[in-house]
């Protein structure tokens, strides 16, 4: 709104968005477009499908198998998990004063530097060794593990900007520093958590490095490993593959679009500060 | 402090606190530090994963790495990665943020379409991109040839030379979103009344936006240039989906060479060297962000 009143439109701002929003969408029209073709059409990228061609998605679902619903079910809980962890580090951090507050929370964040990568071996053999290696538990915890310097760097801004006040007065009140937590702070917090749930799905559902070091069979293989691995088998079908790639990318795209009024408003409390 | 009632409760309070910290923080040593330790440990052996004993060979990886080109290869892809995450998709995400922010019709049409493709899982990135840069039937070699620019077109993802350029492209497309939302939320948050006097100055909405807008953008931007350097660090899955590293090795970085050299060749040894090589790199060029975020917290708490 702000800008509106101020700049005069002038055909150049329109023709800049229009440009880029039909490069941005070229390539997923591309991908609706080719998981509707039959083989024989599949080479005439520009052309419309003569009849919509159902049975790549039955491919699709077929060679995908279970890995859809153990994305799910890594998926949902694991969001769960790890926001409820970073919010029970980022509380203390939030509101302690003094240096060991200040220690914690940076040696928490220097774990955002860690590229992932690098603590796959151990890790491997440390999973295998708990007897977690190949199952949907080991991962919720991984992605919860790994998912502590980011929440609570995320939800200790957030928590930040809640008034100060509110802390003060409540603890006069006679809350305990735990009661608050609970009963004052978590509901004031709920964009930011939207926000943050939102992240997490995005980052848990799209993870592919987990889920190959760490499961290797349908009992706990994601769906971005099955693709991974249906697309690197050496006659492509681009058929199929698009449309398992469509299947996959839409609960996180449905979550972005339903919750989006939410999660701009959630970074905004965590970076408007 | 003042606001305790007493020592008594103050030290209550500590101990809630602690008793919050304490799963975090233990999950953190164990999921952090021992692998970090760990992968230290072993960069110093040379083991295959599987055999019982592992022999040590003192800094003999480090070397052997530090001879091999394929190694300052990957190491400057890396770099190049970080250049390119840091300019290309803020760039792009901020003209786009500056564009939409002069209340364009179809604004939220336009949104949500520079935002989409942020939501795609990497390997989906790969796959539809790998289509798109096919070389005899893919869409950009189709349009092209459409244009007359068909001698123009390569073999995208199969010549070394351009194969990395092609990447970045597709990577464009996928992380520009990110950046686009935080710089849009952010100018929504600028007070109208400043741009208002900017303009009853006589500024033009140029000037205004780069003098006025932009500078107060600072937060929005500092989160940008974070998470792009980050993802810079830990590039991994677009790269492995797309092409693992090929051809001839031409995209790898760090964290897929490392990877093909643990799980693919079981030189564990050799893989950790490589992993530490990264946690450095990484270090270096992101400790500064760290610590600016965690200063920054020091200055809200005095206000």
């Amino acid at each position: 709104m702000s800008a509106q009143t101020i700049n005069r439109r002038g055909p150049v701002p329109y023709t800049v968005a229009i440009v880029f929003a039909l490069v941005f969408v070229a390539p997923l029209v591309l991908a609706i477009l080719t998981s509707l073709k039959s083989p024989a059409e599949i080479t005439r990228v520009l052309s419309v499908p003569t009849e919509l061609y159902w049975q790549n998605y039955a491919t699709a679902f077929e060679r995908m198998g279970r890995s859809l619903l153990n994305s799910i079910l890594i998926t949902a809980p694991a969001v769960v998990l790890s926001i409820a962890i970073g919010c029970v580090a980022a509380y203390p951090l939030a509101f302690m004063h003094g240096r060991g507050g200040r220690f914690t929370y940076f040696v928490l964040l220097t774990g955002m530097l860690v590229p992932f990568q690098i603590v796959q071996i151990p890790l491997f053999f440390l999973i295998r060794s708990i007897g977690l290696y190949d199952t949907i538990g080991g991962l919720w915890l991984v992605h919860t593990a790994y998912a502590i310097p980011f929440c609570t760097f995320f939800m200790r801004n957030f928590f930040s900007s809640v008034p100060r006040s509110m802390y003060e007065a409540a603890r006069i009140d006679g809350c305990s520093a735990a009661s608050y937590f609970w009963r004052l702070l978590l509901p004031a917090s709920a964009s930011g958590l939207s926000a943050l749930a939102i992240i997490q799905s995005r980052a848990i559902w799209n993870d592919l490095l987990f889920g190959m070091t760490l499961t290797s069979s349908d009992n706990a293989r994601p769906a971005t490993v099955a693709i991974a691995g249906f697309a690197s088998s050496l006659q492509v079908e681009y058929g199929p593959l698009m449309a398992a790639t469509l299947v996959s990318t839409v609960p996180v795209m449905l979550a972005f679009l339903i919750f989006q009024k939410s999660f701009v408003r959630g970074l905004l409390g965590g970076s408007g500060k | 402090m003042a606001h305790m009632p007493a020592k008594a409760g103050w030290s209550r309070t500590t101990l809630t606190f602690a008793g919050f910290l304490a799963l975090p923080v233990a999950l953190f040593a164990v999921f952090f530090l021992y692998p970090i330790v760990s992968t230290f440990y072993l960069s110093l052996h040379d083991w295959d994963g599987v055999a019982q004993n592992m022999r040590f060979i003192g800094l003999r990886n480090y070397w052997v790495l530090s001879a091999q080109p394929r190694f300052y290869h990957a190491v400057l892809n890396n770099i190049s990665w970080l250049v390119f995450m840091l300019l290309g998709p803020t760039a792009l995400g901020l003209l786009l943020a500056a564009v939409l922010d002069r209340g364009l019709r179809g604004e939220r049409a336009f949104r949500i379409i520079f935002f989409l493709p942020f939501t795609i899982p990497a390997v989906a990135v790969a796959a539809i991109w790998r289509w798109v840069y096919e070389p005899s039937n893919g869409l950009l070699t189709t349009l092209m040839r459409n244009v007359g620019l068909g001698e123009f077109a390569q073999n995208w993802l199969g010549d070394p030379g351009v194969v990395n350029f092609a990447l970045m492209g597709a990577v464009l497309w996928w992380t520009t979103g990110f950046a686009f939302l935080v710089f849009f939320a952010g100018l929504r948050n600028i007070p109208v009344e400043l741009l208002e006097a900017a303009r009853i100055e006589g500024a033009t909405p140029w000037q205004s936006f780069w003098r006025v807008s932009f500078p107060l953008l600072w937060p929005s931007t500092i989160i940008v240039l974070g998470i792009s350097a980050i993802d810079a660090m830990r590039l991994f899955d677009i790269v492995w989906a797309t092409t693992s590293g090929g051809p001839a090795y031409a995209s790898e970085v760090l964290a897929t060479q490392m990877y093909d050299v643990a799980f693919g060749r079981f030189e564990m040894g050799r893989a950790s060297a490589i992993s530490v090589y990264l946690l450095l790199i990484a270090g270096v060029v992101i400790m500064p962000y760290i610590a600016y975020m965690s200063r920054r917290v020091a200055d809200s708490e005095a206000d």
